[in-house]
């Protein structure tokens, strides 16, 4: 059933509101920054790493 | 990503405020050449709007 | 209110016939035309990606799979994402509260979710309120991908605008007529504001400028 409404087979979604579309706008974008703030953390290891 | 399997390699890269001047010194272009666009159609408009009163005014022979 | 039917057999089958219509007196169901509705339906991206979705998803997808925007694309004329996610929209019909969210918060942050939404009005709003939700945005210039059959160019957010204001076809979708901001601004009932343009009052501007910037232009080639 979980599975079936999770691909919308049980025709049912539930609607979001103005504050969870904004919650989630939130939310991915500040999974972006601190990915970036992680390729620039990667990055800079390699560097160090380079260094040595 | 199978959706995007054709997905071909293209030389169109769309990354903001790589020249901020020019971005927007082309964008001011833009934004001009719209107005002015838009102002020429109302004009043009309002110009044959003009010439179909003056035609209505006109007498029977002016009209021949 | 709390739930709503996501099942597209449903929308499909319902078409002109007994869902709700488009602010715009639109049926939504039958706003994309039939062969392009039948690409999308057909496609893999609306069937991995678009069940079961929300207006909150939307963000979601929207992000991770919309790089470009367009109709149907390449020799198969493939429906890209930006256009199944339209047709989920007129789908899911969201308040122009959730459009505010995706145009202005979400819209400064991913550029691609206000390209969205602006289509998304211009197929459903009235005339007045696409005006009203549009034209703000002449004054981002952001780069957008647009990729057609034939390959892909480089456009910008004020130009998209200005295509779904005054162009009749966009992303392979027949626009439908609206009229002309002037007749609106003579409504006397509910007039709609002239509209100003960002760089502020262009009376003297404008006889000058045009040339002016040209020449800018030629110079920094």
């Amino acid at each position: 059933m979980q599975h079936l409404r999770a691909i919308g087979q049980t025709g049912e979604v539930k609607r979001a509101t103005a504050e969870e579309v904004r919650e989630r706008i939130e939310r991915i974008w500040e999974a972006m920054v601190n990915e970036k703030k992680e390729d620039v953390k990667t990055l800079g290891e390699r560097l160090e790493i380079r260094k040595e | 990503k199978n959706w995007d399997d054709d997905e071909e390699e293209d030389e169109v890269d769309d990354t903001d405020d790589v020249d901020l001047e020019a971005e927007y010194a082309a964008w001011k272009l833009r934004e001009l050449t719209r107005i002015k666009r838009d102002r020429e159609a109302i004009e043009a408009a309002e110009k044959e709007l003009e010439e179909i009163e003056r035609r209505k005014n006109l007498t029977e022979d002016e009209r021949r | 209110m709390a739930n709503h039917r996501a099942d597209e057999k449903r929308f499909l089958d319902e078409r002109g016939s007994s869902g709700p219509l488009a602010p715009n007196g639109l049926n939504p169901a039958t706003i994309m035309e039939k062969p392009v509705r039948e690409r999308i339906i057909d496609c893999y991206f609306w069937k991995d990606q678009c069940f079961g979705v929300n207006e909150a998803d939307i963000v979601d997808r929207v992000v991770h799979h919309v790089h470009f925007i367009g109709g149907t694309y390449g020799d198969a004329q493939r429906p890209s994402p930006f256009l199944c996610l339209a047709f989920k929209l007129l789908q899911l019909g969201p308040s122009d509260d959730i459009l505010r969210e995706y145009l202005e918060y979400g819209g400064e942050k991913f550029k691609y979710l206000r390209a969205l939404a602006l289509f998304y009005i211009r197929l459903t709003r009235q005339a007045k309120d696409v005006y009203r939700f549009l034209e703000p945005y002449f004054k981002d210039y952001r780069k957008l991908k647009r990729r057609v059959r034939t390959g892909t160019s480089l456009t910008y957010m004020d130009n998209f605008v200005d295509d779904l204001l005054v162009k009749e076809r966009v992303c392979g979708t027949t626009l439908w007529k609206m009229p002309k901001r002037e007749i609106l601004e003579d409504d006397h009932n509910d007039p709609l504001e002239p509209r100003v343009s960002p760089l502020g009052d262009i009376e003297d501007l404008l006889e000058s400028d045009v040339e002016e910037v040209e020449h800018q232009r030629d110079d920094s080639d």
